[in-house]
């Protein structure tokens, strides 16, 4: 579904990213995995357009790299980014409007609407409440459900879990499968190695903006890369 | 006496009208694409030339005026166009520098290609009168500019809180890139930014030849000015910050110009001037802060 072929991506002088290769299937959960500052996040900007890379995207048969943000998500990829990042001053009702604006209109959009809020109930209550008062875990679940408004085909989550208590975690991995299971590909971007490789069809580990290692998730799981890395043994 | 009082507090409210809705439209375009538009005053001219022609040509009145709104919001979006938008990557002091270049050959324009000198625009007597509540006469310019002002606010809060481009707006001035993520289009946002900024500029216009009668190519530098004043003290960026600083700012100059004792009317600045130095002290950050004042 998403082949992504020798990615390079430089801010400045320094190169974020170096001859990344990867794919995801469609269908599957992917993982990214790697510390901070391992090209994960570049990854996923250059793949929504954010960022300008080198080297080449294509997005079912058709390529994607240099494309405008606003044209990506058209296409059927959607980016919930790192940290959340709703309009905290826009109501909730707001930021899903704007989620699905340019996707559906009138009462087409009202019904995606009506689709989150049955997903996610805890954003009918909060529906006129703006986002910033939300608490994180509300926030995260905003920031998907706005994501979701595009119906994308490929989500791409960065760091979803990031900052979260451990009961909000559980529902959010919940939520991913149960996503994939609806037929949404998944490509997570995790620190949560663990979670997200117990989750994951196939993953990727990214050290100073290069891949280096990739496997199913079992196969990562219990490499040992991964095991004196991330699993702390 | 009551006549006088009464006439005072309206031309302080209707001339901190004028001012918010300068500064409202300074902060617009700053809060999305952090620039500081100095030619915000050569829009005002623009306004105020094509209502003079409008008048001139015999044009009925609210169709002159309504040309003279949509000229300031065209030259908005055509500054933007071929002036910011080129620009769009540099930092904020080049920005600055070219909204500076902008306002100069606006101005260059107006002095050779109209004239140096004042241009009359006379209005209908009905303006010029006086309007009789009971006892109570007051002047029609400031009232029918209180009225204009409060319903420009009306409808630009309507258009920000009800429609997609609004709900857009005020997202991009809070996170730019996630809104294009959403599918939003910067150029259109941004556009639409710069003409509503522009028909802001334009009404501002209307109001204050209104008041004066006359155009010239330096008309819009003072209120701009001011309005720039009345942006800083409501919070840079901050849309409702924008309208109270204007208010705050027009109020008390008509206030101090009416009401100091003579011996210290030309001082009426330094007055002014202390009311916003005490408002920065007591709030830095302006009346009603902006959430965030960054660039895209």
């Amino acid at each position: 579904m998403l082949t992504v072929t020798d990615l390079s991506v430089r801010y400045g002088q320094i190169e974020a990213l170096r001859g990344l290769g990867l794919s995801v299937t469609k269908g599957s959960v992917t993982v990214l995995l790697g510390s901070n500052g391992a090209g994960k996040s570049s990854t996923l900007n250059a793949i929504t357009g954010l960022a300008q890379p080198r080297g080449r995207i294509e997005f079912e048969g058709v390529r994607i790299d240099g494309v405008a943000p606003e044209d990506i998500v058209r296409k059927g990829i959607a980016l919930c980014p790192e940290g959340r990042r709703v309009f905290p001053s826009l109501s909730v009702a707001e930021n899903l409007h704007l989620g699905g604006a340019v996707h559906a209109r009138g009462e087409a959009l009202a019904a995606r609407v009506e689709a989150e809020l049955a997903r996610f109930p805890i954003l009918r209550e909060r529906f006129h409440q703006k986002a910033g008062l939300l608490s994180g875990g509300e926030q995260q679940m905003l920031a998907i459900a706005r994501a979701l408004m595009s119906a994308p085909r490929l989500l791409l989550l960065d760091e979803p879990s990031l900052g979260l208590a451990p009961k909000v975690v559980d529902q959010v991995f919940d939520l991913i499968l149960s996503l994939r299971d609806q037929g949404i590909t998944i490509l997570l971007v995790e620190q949560n190695a663990e979670r997200a490789l117990e989750i994951a069809d196939r993953g990727y580990v990214l050290q100073s903006g290069e891949m280096v290692l990739s496997g199913t998730g079992k196969e990562l799981a219990e490499s040992d890369l991964i095991r004196q890395a991330y699993l702390a043994g | 006496m009551m006549d006088i009082i009464l006439q005072q507090v309206l031309n302080a409210i209707s001339l901190g009208g004028i001012y918010a809705l300068l500064a409202l439209g300074l902060a617009v375009v700053f809060s999305i694409v952090g620039l500081i538009n100095f030619a915000h005053g050569e829009l005002m001219t623009v306004a105020g030339y094509v209502l003079f022609l409008g008048v001139l040509f015999a044009l009925p009145l609210p169709f002159a005026v309504l040309l003279a709104i949509g000229a300031a919001a065209l030259a908005a979006v055509l500054t933007e166009r071929l002036a910011f938008r080129p620009m769009r990557k540099a930092d904020a002091t080049s920005l600055l520098l070219t909204s500076f270049a902008v306002s100069a050959i606006l101005r260059v324009l107006f002095q050779n290609g109209i004239s140096a000198r004042p241009k009359p625009v006379p209005l209908p007597s009905a303006l010029s009168g006086t309007v009789n509540l009971g006892p109570v006469h007051l002047g029609a310019v400031p009232l029918a500019s209180i009225v204009v002002t409060v319903l420009s606010l009306v409808t630009l809060n309507l258009f920000l809180k009800r429609t997609t481009m609004g709900q857009a707006m005020r997202a991009a001035a809070e996170d730019f890139q996630v809104l294009r993520l959403m599918g939003i289009k910067a150029n259109r946002v941004i556009a639409v930014a710069f003409g509503l900024s522009g028909a802001l500029a334009g009404i501002s216009a209307v109001l204050w030849v209104a008041q004066r009668g006359s155009v010239d190519p330096l008309m819009g530098f003072i209120p701009v000015l001011k309005a720039f004043v009345a942006a800083v003290i409501g919070g840079l960026g901050s849309l409702p910050g924008a309208v109270a600083g204007g208010f705050v700012l027009g109020i008390s100059e008509v206030l101090f110009q009416a009401f100091l004792p003579e011996a210290a009317l030309p001082f009426r600045d330094a007055f002014v001037l202390s009311v916003v130095i005490a408002i920065l002290i007591w709030r830095p950050e302006g009346l009603i802060p902006a959430k965030t004042a960054r660039r895209s």
